[in-house]
């Protein structure tokens, strides 16, 4: 079609253009209305894990998305994040901040070692390193007893200190709400940092890491830096999401950390879109509400679910922004196709 | 591109006898195969230097290790007073070598805009936070690495396939676009593997006209090639390959009247 019909068109593809300050501005909107539409404890809970998995999911994302590093050990690094923290406020007293910050560095840094020995392997080898990775870090947090407490587990861990700000009341993270807007308040900002790093030749960087190696370091790109840089930014936030997590539930199992934590989270960034940062937000949402919206069906729901992933995966291999895609396209076709029959 | 290329010539350090890359006994085995054994040469400054040889003479090879994607076995690499021998690829890349490649090597999730802007990754220098806080300088820097990748992307012919996925240019123009690539890195050797593979008649004018001009300001060019038109056209000297072995060097015409070259390409025996 001539781009002199363009402006004519109406209502489908002349729908307002929203800029990305404007979804930002959306989705903060979404964030801080949802404790009030969603009053229910049991819901809170679930998007307060949500928050917690689009962590996990964009860290992912930005190791094996951009970065196109096949991690399967990003359970370890959730792991290692949680323990870390929890153990530092328990057995030494740090304070949580300090600690939620310490936990952070200590799973970016096991993540960029992991890169470092890894650094010879790719594809399905390092697929199988960093799932032995993963191995090793739950049984160790299995058999670690005297630190870890091992299957028993470590209880009553204590949410996040309240903040007192003068001249406003004391917010507490004991309450759902409080904690939501807490978990889903970093998950933005981690969603905003890793944002502006694939929108810089950063991105471009990565990219290139992805589809050809050695073209890029023929193009002076030393790609072991940059992979180890990628893994430890994704594994620094799911450093930040175990912290989380440990405050929020209370109590820790090494069971949490499992390998098949590591599909799960594979499944959210593929499902949601890999390569894209907002395909793995939806995923996390998708995967952590399905399960739930399913509860009604009993042990069923598993079918449906492991039913749902496989579909998507043979006919939407680029998961739910793919889809999103083509479906605006036909869209925009039908509306052209409408306003052209209304011109006649 | 072309000012910054000449003007990379012009504070080079002079090198003895005006040598700029001299390699000396270079030997690469892969298992049984001997792929390139006791090659010398000394590449002067300015001008194009072919590289020619039957299939598996070992030409390839050789541009790969000079470019550092493989180390020799033995033998010394000089370029502009830089010893190269176990220098990586990445970092030669910094020194002005740049290379394309004769399987085509081009990042096809990228655009193509945004494959040059990944082959201009050595050109940042803009602290580490601008990249995540994209102040002022990060749009300076972006900028004017976009201006320079539109530069490039005109000099090749690809000016108005910017923002296409790179998959989806036709053959001849990924060839071009690989050129732009190799020349984003703003390098002073530049080593060109087979760039008329797979052209058509009008697709090797156009880039044997793009290599002269850049020849003309200056860059020094190394070129393998299968296309003897192509070489004997373009070339000021030319290596010629045998089973990984010198066989001769010499000016186009010297080696055009060569009885062991004119031997090695018909396969006859000596």
């Amino acid at each position: 079609m001539s781009s002199e019909g363009r402006p004519a068109l109406p209502v489908l593809t002349n729908r307002v253009r929203i800029s990305r300050r404007g979804w930002f501005l959306v989705a903060a909107a979404i964030i801080a209305l949802l404790p009030f539409v969603i009053q229910d404890s049991y819901w809170r809970t679930n998007l307060i894990v949500c928050a917690i998995n689009i962590m996990l999911a964009i860290g992912l994302d930005f190791i094996l998305g951009y970065a196109g590093q096949l991690n399967l050990g990003h359970s370890a690094f959730y792991g290692i994040g949680a323990y870390a923290s929890t153990l530092l406020i328990m057995k030494l007293g740090v304070p949580f901040w300090m600690a939620f910050v310490l936990g952070m560095v200590l799973s970016s840094m096991s993540g960029m070692a992991l890169s470092i020995f890894a650094v010879r392997l790719r594809g399905h080898y390092l697929a199988i390193a960093s799932l032995g990775f993963a191995v090793i870090v739950h049984q160790v947090l299995l058999n670690w007893i005297s630190l870890t407490q091992g299957p028993l587990g470590i209880y009553a861990i204590k949410p996040p200190p309240d903040i007192a700000l003068p001249g406003l009341p004391i917010i507490s993270f004991g309450s759902t709400a409080n904690m939501f807007y807490l978990v889903a308040s970093f998950a933005f900002l981690f969603y905003l940092l890793l944002d502006q790093l694939v929108r810089s030749p950063i991105g471009e960087t990565l990219t290139a890491i992805r589809e050809d190696e050695i073209s890029a370091s023929s193009f002076g790109i030393n790609c072991t830096a940059w992979k180890v840089f990628a893994f430890g930014i994704g594994s620094a936030l799911a450093g930040a999401a175990g912290a989380f997590y440990a405050s929020f539930v209370g109590t820790l199992v090494p069971d949490a950390f499992i390998i098949t934590e590591s599909f799960t989270i594979l499944a959210m960034v593929i499902v949601g879109g890999m390569g894209t940062l907002i395909g793995p937000v939806w995923g996390a949402i998708l995967l952590t509400m399905l399960p739930e919206l399913l509860r009604g069906f009993g042990d069923l729901r598993l079918v449906f679910y492991g039913a749902a992933l496989t579909l998507v995966v043979l006919f939407m291999p680029g998961g739910i922004v793919q889809a999103a895609q083509i479906f605006r396209a036909r869209l925009g076709r039908l509306a052209t196709a409408t306003d052209a029959g209304m011109r006649r | 591109m072309i000012a910054s290329g000449s003007a990379a010539a012009a504070q080079a350090r002079p090198t003895a006898a005006g040598v700029f890359f001299y390699g000396a006994g270079l030997h690469k085995r892969f298992g049984g195969v001997q792929a390139v054994r006791d090659i010398s040469l000394s590449i002067p400054r300015g001008g194009v230097f072919a590289i020619i040889g039957p299939n598996g003479a070992g030409k390839s090879t050789l541009l790969n290790l000079m470019s550092g994607l493989y180390q020799p076995d033995a033998g010394r690499m000089i370029f502009d007073g830089v010893d190269l021998v176990g220098l990586p690829a990445h970092k030669r890349v910094r020194l002005g070598l740049a290379r394309t490649f004769q399987k085509l090597r081009l990042f096809k999730q990228l655009s193509v805009l945004g494959n040059v802007i990944a082959a201009s990754h050595i050109h940042h220098d803009i602290p580490a936070w601008q990249y995540v806080v994209h102040g002022a300088a990060f749009g300076r820097d972006h900028r004017r690495c976009r201006a320079q990748a539109i530069k490039l992307l005109d000099f090749v012919g690809l000016e108005g396939r910017a923002s296409v996925h790179a998959a989806s240019l036709a053959y001849g123009e990924q060839r071009m676009l690989e050129l732009a690539r190799a020349l984003a890195t703003s390098p002073r050797l530049l080593m060109l593997d087979e760039p008329a593979a797979g052209l058509n008649a009008a697709e090797v004018e156009r880039l044997l006209e793009r290599i002269r001009l850049l020849r003309e300001h200056g860059m020094t060019i190394v070129v393998v090639e299968h296309n003897m038109d192509l070489v004997m056209e373009i070339s000021d000297r030319v290596l010629v390959m045998d089973y990984g072995q010198h066989l001769f060097e010499g000016t186009p015409a010297e080696v055009q009247a060569n009885p062991s070259v004119i031997a090695a390409y018909l396969g006859a025996t000596t």
